[in-house]
């Protein structure tokens, strides 16, 4: 791994950037510029900018890869004219939508049909800079991040509700409705499914998560609780077979039917971050993060950035599996959705907990190998 | 939440075509349906009495757009008994392919609109990609994807093209490999069955009183078949199997639908064979040749009528992809027809609407309408 | 089935409402009525002669009179069945069959809209192909084509 970190890359151009505008413009020495608050904030903001442009950058480059997959497995080529195989349509896409004018019905209320798309979006966002990508690539290392992160994820159908309903729109309020519903009833088994990792890894910290894997991944042993976790999260994030608050067939576009230009690219932008959070949490929670097992060749793990390499493999290698689901489910509906949720996974994540507090005690199980170390419990 | 109409149309992704299905909801519950036609209405009944006899078969094509032959083959019938001609043999097999050719490519337009209905992607693509294939076959003998205006009154417009039996062979060859799969992608989901088991059921009394035909009711374990049961052009001379379910639900009529396919591939095997073993004319020989010529003038005086056909009634019914249609042509000697009125199958079966949508969630209209198979330019005319 | 067969049932019971029985290419024969005798020839046809499939019923302007053609088709036969009667253009009114044949309801009301036959009882004698409050009847012979008409059409309420 190389020494460099998310926040020392930061601080370093922050101070760079500073001591330009020091030599440009002289000033005493004890000015404002030397303030290590100010030197800290200006790293913090830098911070935050990169975080941005990476996220968004792997947002875009998420959708063009399931553009590409999607098409390949509908026996088509999907995007394939702007830029290399298509890698600048989504640009392109979003220049136009863009430009587009923003519609609002006259009915819609102002304040929550703006505000709806901006906080959807904010909310996704915030969760990036909690998330560890690599050893040191970080936001800081917080004890309870896991926590934190699902905390704030699980936000979302308020913002969905406030929109749809705010659109004074009869498919809007419906979609909206069904979106808060079947957020809460997958909330509780993904929360389960996490209480599993926790009990075995002794840890709501991810980076320590991680490392608790490094010698046996955590899919293989707890692989109850890695169902119900992508089953959660397909239907946390609404892609098919969960998609039915956006159900096209029958609610138009669900709860963003009003919504267009700039305001439904918020939509879409928002659904793939969290796509993209979804798909990180599983290769952070079960698949060992950025690490890769011991037997691999060193050579593998040493290059520059190789923690992020193989993060971002493993990262769009999961989300090749939800858009693999995506292409061969079809949709199920409402009440089948909730019953499966209630009846089901509720029964199987107490199941995974169950299995993680056998296999914390037993510590190892025949089948499943040994369970590290299972610190702190 | 209370009670509430809402509009699925005239734009809504479910409607498939441009209609509006006015549903009234109780949460997710259907109480009330209120199906609105009309969008479409171009006047073809009218416009025809203004026409010659070949003009109106260019509004036929229009008049269903994924079934365009069924429907000149069923004004042509209408029309040659209104006139009192006869085709020729090979023409009536011809017809048989245009038709059935047009069942494989309706259903597949059906099968892809369906799957899309309930959330299916790839499918859909598939039905879509196999369905080309049958288009390039209508363009390799009428030169047209969709708007053929191929039969004419007294036989068809031209022969096929030489090759075209080998390449059409090919084509069938793949279709029925490919309808297994097609199979496994939607029966062998456990979720397609979910959503589609004892789904906007129509027992076959409702079916009968309701008027609704087609796999609508042959699904539901009626055995009517106009092929079968009043054999016009060569279905006489074909073997086939009239494809019946009997769970009256949308996963029967996807079988039955399924089931046609592969019953049309075997009719179309046959007649290709036929029409390899007989060549012959394709056209009415003592028709003058305005009304038959491959190239006719376009223009009014070239259609100029030379002979005075006596006066007569035309009446004709065909087992369209979507069911029963009838046309009753009246000719009173004139160059035009008096007048022309046909049935549309897909009509009567959205006027049952209430029947079969009555109880169901919201969610379940896509797939029941879907399994209608709904086209709205034969249901306005 | 044969139009003798039919004639032999139906005189009975229609008495001189019927007119004819007439011969018609490939179906059973065309039944020629008086407007008097509707409800007893279909309940008749459907009932006694097992037309239980109401395909269509088409309105023809005859300028000085229209006709209305019904046309059942029965499954135990496999025949078709044509119903023909004519109404004085004055006052072109005549039972509904839907009472008979849910399925006549659309087909109606739609003759009804296009050749301005009415259908005494029908449950729901609405506009289907024109808009709501549309005063004409477009397949009526004195409705001409390429003449611009005024027309006044109300937009549908939802």
């Amino acid at each position: 791994m190389s020494g460099a970190t998310l926040f020392s890359v930061s601080f370093d151009i922050g101070s760079a950037i500073l001591r330009g505008i020091a030599s440009v413009f002289p000033m005493p020495e004890s000015g404002w510029i030397t303030n290590p608050d100010v030197i800290l904030g200006l790293s913090a903001v830098i911070f935050a900018a990169i975080l941005l442009a990476a996220s968004m950058l792997n947002t875009i480059l998420l959708i063009w890869w399931e553009r590409k997959l999607l098409g390949r497995i509908m026996d088509r080529r999907g995007a394939m004219h702007v830029g290399y195989a298509g890698l600048l349509q989504n640009f392109a896409d979003g220049l136009k939508l863009f430009r587009k004018n923003t519609v609002q019905p006259r009915e819609a209320d102002s304040l929550g049909f703006y505000s709806g798309p901006v906080t959807y979006m904010v909310t996704s966002l915030i969760i990036f800079g909690i998330l560890p990508i690599s050893s040191g690539w970080n936001g800081g290392a917080l004890p309870l991040t896991l926590l934190l992160a699902l905390a704030i994820f699980s936000f979302a159908p308020l913002f969905i509700f406030v929109s749809a309903w705010s659109s004074n729109n009869k498919y809007s309020l419906m979609g909206g409705m069904r979106s808060a519903a079947q957020m809460i009833a997958y909330e509780v088994p993904i929360l389960l499914a996490v209480v599993a990792v926790v009990i075995v890894s002794g840890s709501f910290d991810l980076t320590t998560i991680v490392y608790e894997q490094q010698n046996y991944w955590f899919w293989g042993p707890l692989f109850v609780a890695l169902i119900v976790f992508v089953a959660g999260m397909l239907a946390e994030m609404e892609r098919i077979p969960f998609d039915l608050p956006e159900a096209e067939a029958e609610l138009v576009e669900g709860w963003n039917t009003e919504y267009g230009g700039m305001l439904f690219a918020f939509f879409m932008l928002a659904d793939y971050l969290r796509a993209l959070i979804g798909s990180i949490l599983v290769v952070l929670l079960f698949l060992g993060g950025w690490t890769l097992p011991t037997w691999v060749p060193s050579g593998l793990t040493t290059f520059p950035l190789a923690g992020i390499f193989w993060f971002m493999v493993k990262t769009y290698a999961v989300f090749g599996l939800f858009v693999w689901i995506r292409a061969s489910l079809p949709r199920v509906r409402t009440d089948q959705l909730l019953r499966v949720g209630w009846n089901r996974m509720i029964p199987l994540s107490l199941l995974a907990v169950f299995l993680a507090a056998v296999l914390v005690t037993v510590k190892c199980l025949p089948v499943f190998g040994c369970v590290p170390s299972a610190g702190g419990m | 939440m209370s009670e509430m109409w809402i509009n699925m149309g005239p734009q809504h992704p479910m409607t498939h075509g441009l209609w509006n299905l006015r549903v009234k909801l109780d949460g997710e519950i259907v109480v009330d349906v209120d199906p609105e036609i009309g969008y479409l209405h171009r006047g073809i009944e009218k416009i025809s009495e203004d026409r010659h006899y070949n003009e109106v078969i260019t509004l036929m094509d229009r008049c269903c757009y994924v079934a365009g032959f069924s429907w000149e083959h069923l004004y042509i019938l209408a029309a040659e008994e209104a006139l009192h001609l006869a085709p020729p043999e090979r023409a009536e097999y011809l017809r048989v392919l245009c038709d059935e050719f047009q069942r494989i490519g309706s259903h597949l337009m059906w099968y892809a609109a369906f799957v899309q209905d309930i959330g299916l992607m790839s499918p859909f693509l598939y039905g879509m990609r196999d369905r080309d294939l049958v288009l390039d076959l209508y363009q390799s003998y009428t030169g047209a994807r969709m708007t053929y205006e191929y039969m004419r009154v007294g036989g068809v417009r031209n022969d096929l093209p030489p090759g075209f039996s080998a390449e059409a062979r090919q084509v069938l060859d793949w279709l029925s490999r490919r309808f297994d799969e097609y199979d496994q992608l939607t029966l062998g989901s456990d979720i397609f069955r979910k959503r589609c088991d004892n789904l906007g059921i129509l027992k076959a009394n409702d079916c009968v009183a309701h008027g609704v035909t087609g796999p609508m009711l042959r699904s539901a374990g009626v055995k009517r078949d106009l092929r079968k049961d009043r054999p016009y052009s060569a279905y006489d001379r074909v073997e086939f199997d009239v494809a019946v379910a009997d769970g009256a639900d949308v996963t029967a009529r996807y079988l039955v639908r399924l089931e046609e396919m592969r019953q049309a591939v075997r009719i179309l095997r046959q007649v290709l064979d036929w029409l390899d073993k007989n060549p012959g004319p394709v056209m009415a020989e003592e028709l003058p040749r305005w009304l038959g010529a491959p190239y006719a003038p376009i223009g009014r005086e070239g259609y100029l009528l030379k002979r005075n056909f006596p006066k007569g009634v035309g009446f004709s019914a065909v087992e369209e992809p979507h069911g029963e249609a009838v046309a009753y042509v009246v000719n009173e000697g004139g160059e035009h027809p008096y007048r022309v009125k046909f049935r549309s199958p897909v009509f009567s079966n959205i006027s049952a609407a209430r029947k079969y949508l009555i109880g169901y969630h919201v969610a379940d209209i896509p797939p029941i309408m879907g399994s209608v198979d709904i086209c709205i330019g034969e249901v306005d005319r | 089935m044969q139009p003798d067969d039919l004639s032999r049932h139906l005189a009975p019971i229609l008495g001189d409402r019927l007119i004819a029985v007439e011969p018609f290419p490939e179906t059973a024969g065309r039944v020629r009525f008086r407007r008097e005798g509707a409800l007893d020839l279909f309940r008749a046809m459907r009932d006694d002669l097992g037309f239980r499939h109401f395909s269509t019923v088409a309105g023809i302007d005859w300028v000085d009179h229209r006709e209305a053609v019904y046309v059942l088709w029965s499954d135990d036969a496999k025949q078709y069945v044509l119903l023909s009667v004519d109404l004085p253009a004055g006052d072109p009114r005549i039972e509904s069959a839907s009472g008979i044949w849910p399925s006549a309801n659309w087909h109606e009301r739609e003759a009804w809209e296009m050749v301005d036959l009415n259908f005494d009882h029908h449950p729901d004698l609405r506009h289907l192909l024109m808009p709501d409050g549309y005063t004409f009847h477009p397949l009526l012979r004195s409705f001409k084509l390429h003449e611009p008409e005024e027309l006044e059409v109300k937009a549908r309420h939802v």
